[in-house]
């Protein structure tokens, strides 16, 4: 069985790239996702309710979507999501304990993003997407495990899925699909994911 | 009373994070929930806890938020009935 | 191929092995008690604890403990083979001790007191993470990536997660009563629980079942508000259903998530429902237990061998009148009847729904 990456985009901490080639984001003090919304011409108020580690997954699950159009025309429960990071919701759980450690009381909307895999249902949210969707923790980029889970889900019930490695500074999407349908000539294995994941993360 | 409401708006922005949304889009009395401003369950929890955070009001539990929390009218005349 | 699943451990206030579980909450016993002054607002709360004040490392403890029993109950160091995963499942470790970085030490801890030829795979999910953690190691060992897994799930009560769900108005002030009409929310509680899942039968000591399929769906809807159609559990339970080529009719019994808070409930009531499986027994096992977040898919699937091993299903502790709008068929006593087959299923914050089905072999 063969797959492909059809897709992949970097997201650092002033600069984001696509397929390799960087997107040209206008000069700003902002925030890179906040930059990314803005290049996006975007208008999704809740993006802003977002904790940071969603919005960093959902701007790079949108970036791709750009660049890879068919990916609508899979049935609603065919495109899987395999996320991961090394810290789980650590920015977030300190806020959360902040609010109710100095006199406050403990924030609604802070608890409910203590859970990393708030940002699958993000991304499902926003795209209607209703597939398989699995968060793990590890300590760096797990290639092994994104190469055999994808494969396992594309031969099991998915035709894509969307993957992400989600840290501050070095975020890491890629698409995998059945078909090379963008022709970037990049067959799905241990060696590829690594060279293309090392591509831009120094 | 009109400041409290200036006030709150302001207050509501920041806490729920609307960064999208600006305090002249907030009619005093647009609907918060649902077709008007479009908060949501979680953002009624948490100006649950704006209320007691900022005016030193305990509402009881989510029920008595709703009648309180219709829209900025509602809110401001509440303060203004229960502020300490 | 199949896959095999047996060895289970339950880690609860009720004991420290699945069976002294299963023989407590037989005779309806829960490990549910007040605690005083435990609330944000000092209020006394009910808890399922084991511990009043948990001792140092208690979370590391907990899965370490739950994995040496399971190691006990299989053939002699596969745990150490190189075709074998240990599989994790947390909401969020001892977030209060490590808060930087809750998950990773736990893991190098593990690799290193238990030899582990590859680094655990964490599976952190909500409250799917312990059904999700099955699923992911039956992918696993059917892609012949590997022959075994371990699988642990773990969860501590601590301030944060109580006083989170607080805020959410979500905890109840008596014991949970799931899918009853005076249900007041959650009762959290703590514990492990944990199988083997093996594509070789010879690993296991006692008698195994078979693990049939297992699968996932997001709602699609609202991150911390259950889908008002049940549309995710729907179409994970048709998913498994399908996948594994079994008909609704011959699902013995449900082994459902069941937290007690009014949308839920009636989520889950809608979703089976639409699936036309109102009529097949069903329970919630956070009446005895709590609901122990990451480590309740695999407590409660534990209990579910359990209960093929003895033909005896569980009366769904603190229900007595239906409390959601659509009719289940939950038990309002202990059923002693042949079991063959069991749908587990299970929801979570970020819209995450899972489902499983165990059989006898």
């Amino acid at each position: 069985m063969t797959n492909y990456i059809t897709s992949y985009c970097h997201i650092l901490s002033d600069e984001c790239w696509v397929n390799g080639k960087k997107i040209a984001l206008q000069d700003s003090d902002d925030d890179i996702t906040k930059q990314l919304y803005n290049y996006l011409e975007m208008d999704y108020p809740k993006f802003f309710k977002m904790d940071r580690l969603s919005k960093t997954a959902f701007l790079g699950a949108e970036l791709i979507k750009n660049n890879n159009l068919a990916l609508l025309n899979y049935k609603d429960d065919e495109v899987g999501l395999l996320f991961s990071n090394p810290i789980s919701s650590a920015e977030t759980d300190l806020n959360f304990l902040k609010s109710y450690q100095n006199g406050g009381m403990p924030s609604p909307a802070l608890f409910v993003y203590t859970l990393p895999n708030i940002l699958l249902g993000e991304i499902a949210i926003r795209n209607k997407w209703y597939g398989e969707s699995v968060f793990t923790v590890s300590e760096n980029f797990d290639a092994a495990y994104f190469l055999s889970y994808c494969n396992m889900l594309l031969n099991k019930c998915q035709e894509a899925v969307l993957c992400g490695w989600i840290k501050n500074n070095e975020t890491f999407l890629f698409l995998v699909e059945k078909e090379d349908v963008n022709q970037l000539n990049l067959q799905l294995s241990l060696e590829q994911l690594n060279k293309i994941y090392l591509k831009k993360i120094k | 009373m009109d400041n409290i409401k200036l006030q709150l708006k302001q207050q509501i922005i920041e806490q729920l994070n609307l960064e999208s949304v600006s305090v002249s889009d907030i009619a005093d009395d647009m609907p918060l929930f649902g077709e008007g401003l479009g908060l949501d369950s979680i953002d009624a929890l948490e100006l649950i806890v704006l209320m007691e955070g900022n005016y030193n009001i305990k509402l009881l539990n989510p029920e008595e938020g709703k009648s309180v929390f219709q829209s900025i009218n509602t809110m401001a005349d509440y303060i203004a009935k229960h502020k300490k | 191929m199949q896959t095999f699943i047996g060895a289970e451990n339950i880690i609860s206030p009720l004991g420290i092995t699945a069976e002294e579980n299963f023989n407590s909450i037989k005779k309806n016993k829960s490990g549910i008690k007040q605690v005083e002054k435990i609330g944000f607002g000092k209020e006394d709360l009910y808890l399922s604890k084991i511990n009043e004040e948990n001792p140092k490392n208690f979370f590391y403890y907990l899965l370490s403990q739950c994995l040496q029993s399971i190691i006990k109950e299989a053939k002699p160091r596969i745990i150490e083979a190189n075709d074998t995963i240990v599989i994790i499942s947390t909401t969020k470790a001892d977030i209060l001790e490590n808060l930087s970085s809750p998950m990773i030490q736990p893991v190098h801890q593990l690799i290193k007191e238990f030899k582990l030829k590859h680094t655990p795979i964490v599976i952190s999910n909500a409250c799917i993470s312990g059904v999700l953690a099955m699923n992911v190691a039956n992918d696993f060992i059917q892609s012949n990536t590997y022959k075994n897994a371990f699988v642990v799930g773990a969860d501590i009560v601590s301030d944060f997660v109580l006083y989170g769900f607080q805020s959410l108005y979500a905890i109840s002030d008596e014991p949970c009563k799931p899918f009853d009409k005076n249900k007041k929310g959650i009762t959290l509680g703590e514990g492990a629980g944990g199988v083997l899942m093996s594509s070789d039968s010879t690993v296991f000591k006692a008698p195994f079942f078979e693990f049939v399929e297992g699968t996932s769906a997001n709602d699609a809807n609202h991150i911390s508000g259950p889908s008002r159609t049940g549309e995710g559990l729907f179409r994970t339970v048709t998913k498994t259903l399908k996948l594994a080529g079994v008909d609704k009719e011959n699902i013995d019994f449900i082994s459902a998530h069941g937290t007690a808070t009014i949308f839920n409930d009636e989520m889950e009531s809608i979703a089976f429902d639409r699936l036309g499986m109102t009529n097949i027994p069903l329970n919630s096992l956070k009446g005895y237990f709590g609901h122990t977040l990451g480590a309740s898919g695999l407590i409660e699937t534990a209990i579910c061998i359990q209960s093929l091993r003895n033909n005896v299903v569980i009366k769904s502790e603190g229900f007595d009148e239906i409390g959601t709008s659509k009719e289940l068929n939950v038990l309002t006593q202990n059923l002693e009847t042949e079991v063959h087959t069991i749908l587990k299923t299970a929801s979570g914050f970020g819209g995450c729904n899972a489902s499983l089905i165990i059989r006898k072999l």
